[in-house]
């Protein structure tokens, strides 16, 4: 069962913040108290310095020859990336070598069209199959980290309006709109907690998102309307599957601007 | 400002001899960092050529406080980066930051170094060095720890926060002194 929690822990939170160890999934409304709550900016600036230097227990001498190998490549390297105008008879021989390696590719390519038979058909079916697996997976988990990044970014942008409310805040930014709660009571069994949106001009609020705290107790809570739209949002504890209109007394209900 | 910072003022004018400069200077910790998290040095090389050709190419990425501090954590995160893409490992665990503001610890921690950190960790308990360095350098997060060690996640919580000041305390003592 989750427990409300106080401000020493949640100051425990901005530490963990500051080394590196929270989730993405918690670390929005860490970033928001951050930026709404001097002492815990004060924390956070000041642990977050220290965090950094912690890497620094980590210098070690390198031997000289990979030491010289590594600066030999990155100032060759970066020698190049200095503007410069190439000698002409340079120029023509990179243009020389261009050609002759793109009719050797080119041979190769036919070669390799030519022996193909059934088995590497198979084979590259096979691989294919894996790889659109694999792939599919690298996009979910990229659509999740866009999304939590955008999120996060919402929380935390100097143009968001954030709105005090009785468990958190509420934050709205653009056409974005976000409960940002940190210390819900728990829930008694068979209940969770629905979000309630009152469109501009209508009389009645309109059920939205239902959802259980986080085990820790914090949750970030996207709301699916515009913001633009909504004139207030809202928060009860409702029956599991939530509710038509609500049924418990309103945690809060705040206006929008 | 500190001589990284200075560093990399002419770095960004383009400035080769201030880039080999800042490689000599920091090479070590970069590396160091990169083979603790990676544990092959081979890979650790990758990691730190291509984080100095970042600071090459995109030198803007420093903008102020304490670059031996900013360098650390930026090797760090890389560094988690290779080792979660060798092992096929999304990297949406570690969240965006937000930026620290300059503060007077930039010029305060500018004369730490490698040996003074090391005496700061030693002088916290090892319940309290534990979390912070597997936290920094295994780059898990506080559940994972807290499973790792077998430790209430509440606890790991303050461990880390208690273990951070009594850190910064101790640094700032050394350089006070």
């Amino acid at each position: 069962m989750n427990e409300p929690i106080d401000r020493e822990q949640m100051l425990d939170l901005v530490a963990a913040y500051a080394l590196g160890v929270l989730p993405v999934s918690e670390s929005g409304l860490v970033a928001a108290l951050i930026l709404s709550d001097s002492d815990a900016r004060r924390e956070y600036d000041e642990l977050r310095a220290t965090a950094n230097l912690v890497g620094l227990s980590a210098e070690e001498p390198v031997d000289s020859a990979r030491s010289a190998r590594m600066k030999e490549r990155l100032l060759a390297a970066v020698r190049s990336d200095v503007p410069r105008r190439a000698p002409l008879s340079a120029t023509r021989t990179s243009a020389m070598w261009g050609v002759t390696l793109a009719a050797a590719a080119a041979v190769v390519f036919a070669l390799v069209s030519v022996i193909q038979n059934f088995s590497l058909r198979s084979d590259l079916h096979e691989a294919q199959t894996r790889l659109a697996t694999q792939q599919a997976r690298i996009d979910a988990d990229r659509r999740t980290v866009e999304r939590d990044r955008r999120m996060l970014t919402d929380l935390t942008a100097s143009d968001a309006k954030r709105y005090t409310v009785t468990y958190g805040t509420v934050v709205t930014r653009g056409a974005h709109v976000y409960l940002a709660l940190g210390s819900l009571p728990p829930l008694p069994p068979g209940r969770v907690y629905q979000a309630w949106t009152l469109a501009r001009g209508a009389k009645t609020m309109a059920p939205s998102v239902t959802f259980t705290p986080s085990q820790n107790g914090l949750t970030l809570v996207p709301i699916p309307d515009n913001a633009g739209s909504l004139a207030a949002v809202g928060l009860s504890v409702e029956p599991q599957g939530g509710s038509r209109q609500p049924t418990t007394k309103p945690a809060f209900l705040q206006t929008l601007s | 400002m500190d001589d990284g910072a200075r560093l990399m003022e002419r770095v960004r004018a383009r400035d080769v001899d201030a880039f080999e400069q800042l490689y000599d200077g920091y090479h070590r910790l970069v590396f160091g960092i990169a083979l603790r998290i990676a544990n092959d040095a081979a890979l650790a090389e990758d990691i730190t050529q291509s984080i100095f050709l970042k600071l090459w190419t995109a030198p803007e990425a420093f903008r102020e406080g304490n670059f031996a501090g900013w360098l650390s954590r930026v090797a760090r995160n890389r560094a988690l980066d290779a080792v979660r893409s060798r092992a096929n490992q999304p990297k949406a665990e570690i969240p965006v930051d937000i930026p620290a503001e300059a503060t007077t610890d930039a010029t305060v921690f500018a004369r730490i170094d490698a040996q003074r950190v090391r005496g700061a960790l030693s002088l916290l308990s090892e319940e309290q060095r534990a979390p912070i360095e597997m936290g920094f350098f295994a780059g898990v997060t506080h559940e994972e720890i807290a499973l790792r060690t077998g430790i209430p996640l509440g606890t790991i919580k303050t461990r880390i926060r208690t273990g951070l000041r009594r850190m910064r305390e101790a640094l700032t003592e050394t350089v006070s002194r």
